[in-house]
This record gives structure tokens, C-alpha cells and sequence, in this order.
């Protein structure tokens, strides 16, 4: 058991740690609340003294906001799912199963990771263009999917094989199906796992710039990281509007932890149940 | 990039096959922030009114990508018709045979009013690409109240004056700490050809579609010089390895403690955001030039407007060029502080100190070098930038910089 | 050990007379294969495919004019000769590997750190922490590297004003941005604070994956903190790290935003990385037969820097089961 003092040190250092990583974003979020003068100031500006939501008005009456925010949600979502469906369906027979040709995939998964995204997207372009993608949704859906895919296989492979062999064979003693064994034991305890790749696929597809840029040309529909570059024009930078617009565009994936974080914990205490 | 195997050959040539009989769209791509909006909808609806089967699809797109976005687009047979290009990318589309030659109708688009520099930029091997759009060039924005405290009774109109007033600037005001008399980083390398055009250099020399690096040559030399002496003697706290949008500059010329800077006319409209008074009390001249009485040569910035060679319907789009490229439309570009491209008439500058500083010396803009390789050096790593820092912090001699930049600008000219 | 060979595309041509257990047993033998389908068609539709073309490419002439035109120059090895006899190339190559290591060795350090830390803290101060980290995550690139910029900045940066508030003169006006190595040790800070929440929140659930009864159990029996991390934690954790650190060396391999966006690779060159040089001859320069043999070079380096590891893993994939 921890002592006292113990306690009080490792909170000490927790809280240093989480102000380092939260700085950048506090200063993203003073930045934000300041008026355009206050931005390149030679006071000592560490905390704003005076603050406006002008900003955020700006960022959220920008027209189309509302589209590219649905769009954006649409895609990352839609790419998380289906990637942690597919992910998951190849991860289980990785990690319990055999079967011949599993030597090909493991290396397939890896090599697929390889590849430098930047040096695809013209080949990936004409693929969506044959296809009739171009200018809809589903094609950066598609790609982000693909993107996140390997990743998400070869994590939750990971987490699959963490669980105690021992449990599933228990719950088929006890006269579980596979499936039984499946829902009963396995899911429960991926949990964390799920949780783990689900945000990681969701801030990968959140932000990606380049093939929502190229694939998609009707205004209509963009997603949010194009939104967010056109606070630069050729007149110069809304630097104010674009760290409003970096608060309420990170706000989504923050949304998205919080409510997965739920499932992080429920996965813990199920562990702990059947442990 | 298989687009050979997917089968877009076929289209491209200049031989197009009759426009498709019923309703028609016009796809137009013009940047972020160039034409008003009033401007766009006027025109469009002009348009269509004039071509009833017509339907202009106009499209918005983000500086930030843009090359990418273009080379997919206008090596794919789904091009868009109209396209707006900034004025360093039409040389490298053109010679990739991406854009319809425009020679032949060139007078359709009011050729003998158009701005030299964009002419220039939108013409490949003798041949006319790319007709101007809108420009702009950089001039030098002051504090008026600053200017006569100091006792400046006149904006400078040689180096010298313009050294002088420095000097007295600094003289009157050099005790606050952070007083600027001239905000100058070290990277604005559209400045520093400003110089080096005015000492009679340029960067590059031109022999038909090749060009040669120039910089090493006593003129580049003394311009770059000039540079330095201007910045040493302007107290400027501005970093010397970064350009004047990191930070941006006009935010620093907003706080009230910058009595000139070198930019672009809206940058005053950014820098009165947050102080709201400054644009009463600001004015600007043009850059002056080694000569007294007379504005140092500029860079145009600015784009042109292109068809692409895979538009489906040429000939709409040649239309539509006109309609827009008409001295009615573009006067609006003056009315919106911006030097138009196809039209003589700067009229509508005039009205404001500022802009009619622009407009000053606007006829002697000039262009980089209209070749493949500066679209490289734009979207890529400019040596001109390098080459700035390098001799500002004493990193190199000015013999060694300038020859280091050469050799980098070279390779890039040749492709 | 090795698995009995299932050859999937074999029919279920059973004789009637067994048909019943023969049926069932190649259901079974069928699961896993229909399990991966889904992803195998994506990952060979979507990765494999266009990969396979860069490849193509790269023993192709391809300009902007080539591209346009549907020609198809090939040239065979003389994009690889052009890339490999400039000096510059393995000079990038170098900084590119030295500096994917740095932040390798960092990140996991730190993330390992962190995941360790969440696991004994109090529930108001983890979820404090958890917080800063998903923000630090979410944050868009475009905004972090800004920040990290202003932050930076020579005159206006918080930085340079906070070290001279603390008696640091020498830092007012100071440049973090004067050499290759002081620009990379910025950037490296920004793909640190990126790149630390993940590999935190994956090792920290797999802390909870092991048993927290187990880490009691040891720590009753006496066990010190650190034989109970051998014991409890390791195991579960062995498996993940190698992953993340595998993942991670993919990652910062191939960092190309923020590298861009803080000082495109500058100060002259000194900062370039090689993806930032796939960026130069591809985009920027739109010879994209020498970017994609720059591509197949990163891909080369990436497999022999991870060579070993991938051998471990698909051999393992054979035993560890």
C-alpha cells in the first residue's frame, strides 16, 4: 500500500505532466479569446487579460461550417467503425487461431504500414475517379478506413492475445458457443483495446488534409481540416479565427474520448470482475 | 499517377469535338480571397443570362494544397473549365501542355491594356497561356503622425531620404525599447528584388525557355547590400530567418510601435483589427528608389486565368474569359484595392493613399522568371530566403551566399 | 511448431456418407479466412494496388507533361541512379534515421512513463492527466504547429519572455531556429507532445489488462513495486511495446507536416527530412518518377531498420500461439 506522502508525490508529478501537455493547448485557448492586437504582444501575456468571443463568433458564422463539421463526422466515423469492425474480425483468428497463410497477411498487415501515404494519393485519385468516388463522402470514408486499418488489426491482435487464454477456455467449460465466448468474455475485456484504436483512428481521419483536399471539389463536401486553411488567404492570416476554429474543431474528438472513456472504465471493473 | 493506364489519353488535343447539345455547366475554380463575392455573382449571373443552357459551376478552392489539387485536376479528363493560377505556376502547366494556347484570341481579352508583368508570367516559349487576372505590389506603409513628429515633412523619395528618415525616427523615438523605425525581417525576399531590380540586376537571365541564375552578378550583389545596410540601420528587432507572415507582420505594425513596414496595401486593414486608429493616422509611398524622384522597379504578385487543355467545353470558357476579363469587371478589382489585369484604368486607386501609393508604382511591376522551375522553387525551398539569412547573420560572405543561391536557383531551372 | 495446412480454396467435396462431421470441420477450417476477408480486400484494394503503381512509377520518366499527355516513358534504374549518386541524399538519409531514432527513444520512454504514472494515480488527478493528453492529441496539426511557433517565436514567443522573467537575459531575441539541430530538437518536441498520448493510453490499457488482483496479490506477497511491474505488468506490456516502438518508428519515419510547416526544412536544407525531400521532387517539383523512387528508398530503409523486428514477429506468429 502507497503511504501518504507517496500519494502526494505521484499527484505532484501527475499534475506537472498534464500542465506541460496542456500548455500548447492553453495557449491555443488564450489565443483564441484574444483580440486581433493582442496576438503579437511584447507584454508578458501569460494570462489574457482581456478576452472576446468575437473569435469564436467569426469561426462559427463562417459559412458552411455546420457541412464540413457534419461531413467530417460522417467520414471519421464512418471510417472508425468500419475499421474497427474489419479490424477486429481479422485480429481474433491472428491472435487464436491457425490456419495456413497467416505468415502472408502478418506480413501484408506490416508492409502496409510502410508505405509513405504522401507518395500514394495520385494513384489513390485515379482509383476513386474509375470508380466514380470523386466528390462523395464514402471515398475519403474508403481511404481513411484503409489508413487506419492495418493499425487497428495489429493492435487489437495485441489486445486479443493479452487476454487470458485461460478465461475463454473456462467460459467454454462452462458451456459457452464460441460466439458465447465471444460476447461473454472476449469483448468485455477489449474494452480498453477498442477504446485505444477507436481514438486513434477517429484524430487520424479528424485530421487528415490532403486526400479530403484532392478527392473532394464541390464546396459542399469538405471536411474540416480544408475548412480550417481557409482562415489563410492571399489577403494574410485570421490568426485569432484559426486557433477559434482549432478549439471547436478539436471539441468533437474531446467528445468522443469522453464518451469512450466510459467503455475504458466499464472494461476495467469487467476485467477486474472475471479476473 | 497511372493515368496513362487508365485510359485519359484520348482527350487533350486542341481539335475538340462539338459542344454537347442541351443544358451545359461551366466549371469555374478561382482562389480563396481574389474575386469578391459581388464580383463572382454578378458575373455569373450575367453569364448565364447570356447563355441560357448554361449553368456556371463555381468553385472555390484553398491556396494551401492547390499545386496538388491542379495537377490531379488538370491531369484527370474531369477538368475543371476556368481555372485561376497564381502568377509563378502558369509556365510549369503550360509547358506540361496543361493549359489551351490563348495566343490567337488574345485581343478578345483586352490584350492592350494588360499588365506587363502578369503577361509576361502567363507566357511560355512565345505563346500566351494565361491571361492576367488581378495584381498587386508591395509599397511602404508609414506612420503619418510618427513622420511629423520626428520632423519628416515629406515621404522619402530616394534611399537616401529614406536612410535619413530612419535615422530621424530613430532619433525622436529610439528610447522606447520597442520602437521599430522600419519592421524588416529577414527573409522578404519580394523587397530585396525591389533592390536589386532598381541597381539594374534581376534574378535570372532569359535566352528564349532558358533562363540563367543572375544572382552573383554586381547588381544582385549590391541590391542584396542594400538590403543589409537598411536593415541594420532600421533597429529592426524583426527575426532575420523568417519571412514577414512569421510572425505576421502586421500585427507587429499593429501595435503601434512600427513606423514603417514593407507590404502589401490590406496589410493595413490586418494591422487596424486590432487598433482601429492606425488607419487614419497611416499612409504609404512607394519604394524608393536609388534615383531620387523616381519609384524603385516592384514585384507583382497576382494570378492569371487559364483554360485547361482538358476542358470539355473550350470555346464556353473562352466566353466566359471574356465576359470576365471586360473593363467592366475589372474595375471592381481597382474598387477592391487590387491592380486589375486586363484594364489601364486604376482609377478607383487613386482614391485612397495607400493604394494610389501601389498604383504609383505599379507600372513598373515586374515578374520572377517565367520558367517550369520557379513553380518549383515556390512550392518547394527558395534559395533566395536561404541566401538572405545566410549574409544577414554572417553565416556566409556575400560572395559565397549569393553564389550558393545561384547554383540552387539553377538546378531548379533546370527541372 | 508448425499449424496443419488448410488450403482455403479447397471444395467441400466430401463423400455423402460423412457428410455431416466433414462439412462442419471445413466451416470451421473456412472461419478464419472469412474472418480476414474483409480486411485483406481493403488492404490490397486500397494500400497494395496504389503502392504496387508507385513502384511502377518509380522506373518511369513522369513530369507534369508526361502526366498530362497518358505517356508512359520507362527508364529503367535512372530515377534510383539520380536519387542515390546526389550526396545530399544520403545525408538526409542520415538525419532522417538519427532523428526518427530520437524521437523514438523519447516518445516511448516518456509514454511508458506516463502509462505507469496513470495506473497509481488518484482517480481526480488521471483523469486531469487523461484530459491534457487527449487534448494535446486532438489538437489539429495546422493549430499545434502555430502554437508551437508563437511559443518559439524569437521576439513575441512565451518561451523567450519566460526565461527572461526567471533571469535568463541571454534568451531575449534568442533563435530556436539557427541550425538543423536546434530546428529538429523543436520539431521533435512537437511530435514528442503529439505522439506521447497515444502510446501512454495503449500501454496504460494494457496495465489494466493485467489483473489488478494479480498486482495486488504480488504486492502483498511482499513484492517491491519494481518486482511487481516485472511480474505483473511486463508481460502484459512486452507485447504492446514492441508494437508501439514498432509503430512509432513507422511514425516519426515518416513525419512530414510538421516538418514542413515549421521552417520547410530549412534552415538551408538543414532541417530536411526525407519525406520532406519525396514533398520536394513529387509535389513541389512534380518529377514524380524520382519521388515515388524516393518512396521505395524510405520503404527500403523502414524494412531493413525494422528488419529484425518484423522477422520476430512473423515468426512468432507460427509459435506464439
Amino acid at each position: 500500500m502507497k503511504t501518504r506522502s507517496q500519494r502526494m508525490a505521484l499527484s505532484a508529478t501527475g499534475i506537472f505532466v498534464a500542465l506541460l501537455f496542456f500548455f500548447p493547448t492553453y495557449w491555443m485557448l488564450t489565443t483564441a479569446l484574444k483580440k486581433p492586437g493582442d496576438i503579437l504582444s511584447t507584454e508578458y501575456d501569460l494570462i489574457p487579460f482581456s478576452a472576446t468571443l468575437d473569435n469564436f463568433t467569426t469561426a462559427i458564422t463562417k459559412p458552411g461550417f455546420t457541412t464540413f463539421l457534419t461531413n467530417s463526422l460522417i467520414v471519421t466515423l464512418g471510417a472508425v467503425a468500419c475499421a474497427l469492425v474489419a479490424g477486429l474480425l481479422a485480429a481474433v483468428p491472428l491472435a487464436r487461431m491457425r490456419f495456413s497463410g497467416r505468415r502472408g497477411f502478418v506480413l501484408l498487415v506490416l508492409v502496409a504500414q510502410l508505405a509513405p501515404l504522401e507518395a500514394l494519393f495520385v494513384p489513390m485519385y485515379l482509383i476513386m475517379r474509375d470508380a466514380n468516388l470523386l466528390d462523395t463522402l464514402p471515398s475519403l470514408l474508403l481511404v481513411y478506413m484503409a489508413f487506419t486499418l492495418p493499425f487497428t488489426i495489429w493492435t487489437l491482435r495485441g489486445f486479443v492475445k493479452g487476454i487470458p487464454i485461460e478465461l475463454e477456455e473456462a467460459a467454454m467449460v462452462d458451456g459457452c458457443g464460441r460466439w458465447g465466448v465471444f460476447r461473454r468474455v472476449t469483448l468485455p475485456l477489449l474494452g480498453p483495446g477498442l477504446v485505444a484504436t477507436s481514438v486513434f483512428g477517429f484524430v487520424t481521419a479528424w485530421n487528415e488534409f490532403l486526400y479530403a483536399l484532392v478527392f473532394m471539389r464541390d464546396q459542399s463536401k469538405q471536411t474540416l481540416p480544408v475548412w480550417l486553411s481557409s482562415f489563410r488567404t492571399a489577403f494574410g492570416t485570421d490568426w485569432g479565427g484559426i486557433m477559434a476554429a482549432s478549439v471547436i474543431y478539436a471539441l468533437p474528438a474531446l467528445v468522443f474520448f469522453m464518451l469512450v472513456q466510459r467503455k475504458l472504465v466499464a472494461g476495467t471493473t469487467a476485467g477486474a470482475v472475471k479476473g | 499517377m497511372m493515368l496513362a493506364l487508365s485510359g485519359c489519353a484520348g482527350s487533350g488535343g486542341t481539335g475538340q469535338a462539338a459542344p454537347p447539345a442541351g443544358p451545359r455547366t461551366l466549371t469555374v475554380w478561382l482562389m480563396n480571397g481574389s474575386a469578391p463575392d459581388k464580383l463572382t455573382d454578378q458575373l455569373h449571373k450575367e453569364f448565364q443570362e447570356s447563355h441560357k443552357d448554361v449553368t456556371v459551376k463555381y468553385e472555390v478552392q484553398q491556396w494551401n494544397g492547390i499545386q496538388d489539387k491542379l495537377t490531379t485536376a488538370l491531369a484527370g479528363n474531369d477538368a475543371p473549365d476556368i481555372i485561376e493560377i497564381g502568377n509563378t505556376q502558369a509556365p510549369k502547366f503550360a509547358k506540361a501542355g496543361a493549359l489551351v494556347d490563348l495566343t490567337a484570341e488574345a485581343s478578345d481579352f483586352n490584350k492592350d491594356q494588360w499588365l506587363t508583368s502578369l503577361k509576361d508570367s502567363g507566357s511560355w516559349d512565345g505563346k500566351q497561356y494565361a491571361v492576367p487576372f488581378y495584381a498587386a505590389n508591395r509599397l511602404v506603409l508609414y506612420r503619418k503622425d510618427m513622420f511629423e513628429q520626428a520632423g519628416i515633412t515629406a515621404p522619402p523619395t530616394s534611399r537616401q531620404d529614406w536612410l535619413d528618415a530612419i535615422t530621424k525616427l530613430r532619433a525622436k523615438f529610439g528610447s522606447d525599447p520597442d520602437f521599430q523605425a522600419l519592421y524588416l525581417p529577414g527573409q522578404n525576399w519580394y523587397t530585396l528584388l525591389s533592390f536589386i531590380y532598381d541597381e539594374g540586376g534581376d534574378i535570372a537571365k532569359r535566352d528564349g525557355t532558358k533562363f540563367t541564375a543572375s544572382l552573383d552578378t554586381p547588381q544582385a550583389k549590391a541590391g542584396l547590400e542594400f538590403y543589409k545596410q537598411l536593415q541594420e540601420a532600421s533597429g529592426t528587432k524583426a527575426p532575420k530567418d523568417t519571412d514577414e507572415q512569421t510572425p505576421e507582420q502586421a500585427g507587429i505594425y499593429g501595435q503601434g510601435k512600427v513606423a514603417m513596414m514593407i507590404a502589401l496595401p490590406w496589410e493595413l486593414a490586418t494591422a487596424a483589427k486590432g487598433n482601429p486608429d492606425l488607419t487614419a493616422k497611416s499612409s504609404a509611398f512607394p519604394i524608393p528608389s536609388k534615383k531620387a524622384g523616381t519609384t524603385a522597379p516592384v514585384f507583382q504578385g497576382g494570378s492569371n486565368l487559364a483554360i485547361p487543355a482538358k476542358s470539355q467545353d473550350q470555346d464556353l470558357a473562352k466566353e466566359y474569359l471574356k465576359l470576365m476579363t471586360s473593363a467592366k469587371y475589372q474595375s471592381q478589382f481597382a474598387g477592391a484595392g487590387m491592380i486589375p489585369g486586363t484594364s489601364t484604368d486604376v482609377a478607383a486607386l487613386e482614391k485612397d493613399p495607400v493604394t494610389a501609393a501601389m498604383a504609383k508604382a505599379s507600372s513598373n511591376g515586374r515578374a520572377v522568371p517565367a520558367t517550369p522551375g520557379w513553380a518549383t522553387i515556390e512550392a518547394g525551398q527558395n534559395p533566395l530566403k536561404d541566401m538572405l539569412t545566410a549574409y544577414l547573420t554572417g553565416a556566409k560572405s556575400i560572395d559565397a551566399a549569393t553564389a550558393d543561391a545561384n547554383s540552387a536557383l539553377n538546378k531548379a531551372f533546370a527541372g | 511448431m508448425s499449424a496443419p495446412t488448410v488450403n482455403p480454396l479447397l471444395p467441400a467435396e466430401a463423400p455423402p456418407r460423412a457428410a455431416r462431421p466433414q462439412r462442419r470441420f471445413t466451416a470451421q477450417r473456412a472461419t478464419p479466412y472469412l474472418m480476414l476477408a474483409p480486411a485483406v480486400v481493403i488492404l490490397v484494394a486500397l494500400l497494395g494496388w496504389p503502392a504496387l503503381q508507385v513502384l511502377g512509377i518509380s522506373f518511369r520518366r513522369l513530369d507534369l507533361g508526361e502526366l498530362i499527355r497518358g505517356e508512359i516513358v520507362w527508364v529503367g534504374f535512372d530515377n534510383y541512379r539520380e536519387v542515390l549518386s546526389d550526396p545530399e541524399f544520403w545525408i538526409i538519409g542520415l538525419r532522417t534515421v538519427l532523428f526518427t531514432g530520437a524521437c523514438v527513444v523519447a516518445t516511448i520512454g516518456l509514454g511508458l512513463g506516463i502509462a505507469v504514472l496513470m495506473r497509481h494515480l488518484d482517480a481526480p488527478v488521471r483523469v486531469a492527466l487523461q484530459i491534457a493528453l487527449v487534448l494535446a492529441w486532438a489538437t489539429p496539426i495546422i493549430a499545434t504547429t502555430t502554437v508551437f511557433q508563437w511559443i518559439f517565436d524569437q521576439q513575441y514567443g512565451i518561451l523567450n519572455k519566460t526565461l527572461v522573467a526567471l533571469g535568463f537575459d541571454g534568451f531575449a531575441g534568442y533563435s530556436w531556429f539557427t541550425s538543423g539541430v536546434s530546428t529538429l530538437s523543436v520539431i521533435g518536441l512537437l511530435i514528442l507532445w503529439q505522439a506521447v498520448p497515444f502510446i501512454a493510453f495503449t500501454l496504460y490499457a494494457g496495465l489494466l489488462g493485467a489483473s489488478k488482483d494479480l498486482y495486488e496479490a504480488a504486492s502483498i506477497d511482499g513484492a517491491t513495486p519494481l518486482q511487481a511491474f516485472r511480474a505483473v505488468s511486463w508481460p502484459a506490456l512486452r507485447p504492446l511495446l514492441t508494437m508501439v516502438t514498432f509503430l512509432s518508428v513507422l511514425w516519426d519515419f515518416k513525419v512530414f507536416t510538421q516538418i514542413w510547416a515549421l521552417k520547410q526544412g530549412g534552415p538551408d536544407g538543414e532541417s530536411t527530412t526525407l519525406p520532406v525531400l519525396l514533398y520536394l521532387k513529387g509535389i513541389s517539383g512534380s518529377h514524380f518518377g524520382v519521388a515515388s523512387a524516393v518512396a521505395v528508398l524510405m520503404l527500403l530503409i523502414l524494412v531493413g531498420v525494422t528488419w529484425r523486428y518484423m522477422r520476430l514477429l512473423v515468426r512468432s506468429q507460427e509459435t506464439e500461439l
